[in-house]
């Protein structure tokens, strides 16, 4: 049977139609992730429900912090400079380093979210640091909740459901940054990725950390022991390496083409000591 | 259902499957074999054509999310007979192609970066071709071409 496209003329619509197809639909963003269901083995949906055009999910406002629509794509995430605040700097940055240009142009923070299984989603980590909120619509209404809770209880949004905006606190004593490693400098997926969050105390001291781990395990998750590393201590390398090696101790990291396990734990010490000590030195995008 | 778009200024459609590939669309059915076929799984950057003046990904884009925008392939830079473009001839005069398979791609990532940004340091043209594989060249000599261009911008 042949594949149905539809151009959803308002949120409301869009919802309704997912939710009529169910299993068998499901949004269409940017594309990039859908037109290689087949190197994943996947068939394709039955049901697709074009999302471009719906100028709401395009805008990213500011109040009480951020909220980013779903179909922002990675290019306007990066260049946006209400999201290069250094509270949330880590989205900026994994925005701008994510892939390269032809993909950032199309390719949304919804999608980013929504693509399952993606061990290397760039922005996910990023989010997750940054205590990031997504806002889910259904026919029967909304919902908010932390991103974290809804990747694990529902690494994929159940049918008819889907990400309105997602939600970016901007403390002011709040200071972020993302870093990622890969075989080559841009263009290919991260080997392992790192986004730090720190809120600080008057004397600089970190008050409350996150640190979220990119590519390592089959999802991008945060990882409490090296936030727990970080807190009540000044912003020093040595003390991102503490928290780097925490991280790994509790990581339980996945073998791939491009790097095996042992590999990606190796180096993500170094890594997370590099971010901290970029924080520590106030060189995250700003 | 019918969809209509703009390829290189001229007005086209097709009644192709919506989630076909806008790639596949340009060669097999528009005959507009410019955009490469590479990788098909969004990593070479041979396929890339500007939409609505920003760089995708043909392979990657459902022609769906084609419907009502601007297409530009390699074809519509230089008319036929016609002067190729500063960055087409920086290209040849600097050497920065060989094989041609992946120039498609190169030249249209490098015209988005210079209609955006006239005169760009070496560091950005070397992140704008990071999605632009080339087996033959190394690189040195299309970032050569792409910066002895400076302000003229890559048309004219």
């Amino acid at each position: 049977m042949a594949t149905s496209v539809t151009r959803a003329g308002s949120l409301d619509e869009a919802v309704e139609l997912l939710a009529r197809y169910g299993d068998d639909g499901a949004p269409l963003a940017g594309g990039t992730w859908i037109m290689r269901a087949w190197q994943r083995g996947e068939r394709r949906k039955q049901h697709y429900v074009v999302l471009a055009g719906l100028h709401a999910l395009c805008q990213i406002e500011t109040g009480v912090g951020v909220r980013i629509g779903a179909m922002v794509t990675h290019e306007e995430l990066g260049r946006s400079r209400a999201v290069s605040v250094p509270a949330i700097s880590a989205v900026a940055e994994a925005a701008r380093t994510s892939a390269f240009p032809a993909i950032r142009s199309v390719a949304t923070v919804a999608g980013n979210i929504c693509a399952e299984p993606f061990p290397e989603a760039d922005l996910v980590p990023a989010l997750l640091a940054c205590e990031a909120e997504v806002e889910i619509v259904t026919v029967s209404g909304r919902s908010q909740q932390p991103l974290e809770t809804m990747l694990q209880r529902r690494p994929r949004l159940p049918p008819g459901a889907m990400i309105e905006h997602v939600l970016l606190p901007t403390q002011a004593n709040r200071i972020s940054a993302y870093q990622r490693l890969a075989v080559r400098g841009g263009g290919e997926y991260a080997v392992v990725s790192v986004a730090v969050s720190l809120d600080l105390d008057q004397s600089g001291r970190v008050e409350a950390a996150r640190v979220a781990l990119g590519s390592v395990e089959e999802r991008p998750r945060l990882s409490p022991g090296a936030a727990a590393a970080l807190i009540g201590a000044p912003l020093t390398g040595d003390r991102g390496l503490q928290a780097g090696e925490a991280a790994a101790a509790e990581c339980d990291a996945r073998d791939g083409l491009d790097a095996p396990a042992w590999y990606r734990k190796a180096v993500l010490p170094a890594l997370i000591r590099d971010t901290v000590e970029r924080l520590a030195a106030g060189e995250a995008a700003g | 259902m019918t969809m209509h778009f703009t390829l290189n200024s001229r007005p086209v459609e097709s009644e192709a499957d919506g989630m076909r590939s806008l790639l596949s669309v340009l060669r097999d059915e528009l005959m507009q074999r410019g955009a490469k076929p590479g990788c098909g799984e969004g990593r070479c950057g041979a396929c890339t054509v500007l939409l609505d003046n920003k760089p995708v990904l043909a392979c990657l884009l459902p022609l769906i999310l084609a419907e009502g925008s601007e297409v530009r392939t390699v074809e519509g830079l230089a008319p036929p007979r016609g002067d190729l473009t500063p960055l087409q001839q920086a290209l040849l005069d600097h050497g920065g192609l060989q094989c041609g398979a992946c120039t498609p791609g190169v030249l249209m990532t490098l015209t988005a970066l210079l209609e955006h940004t006239s005169a760009p340091s070496e560091h950005e043209v070397r992140k704008a071709l990071s999605g632009n594989l080339c087996r033959c060249t190394g690189y040195e000599s299309i970032v050569a071409a792409t910066l002895s261009i400076g302000a003229a911008g890559a048309q004219q």
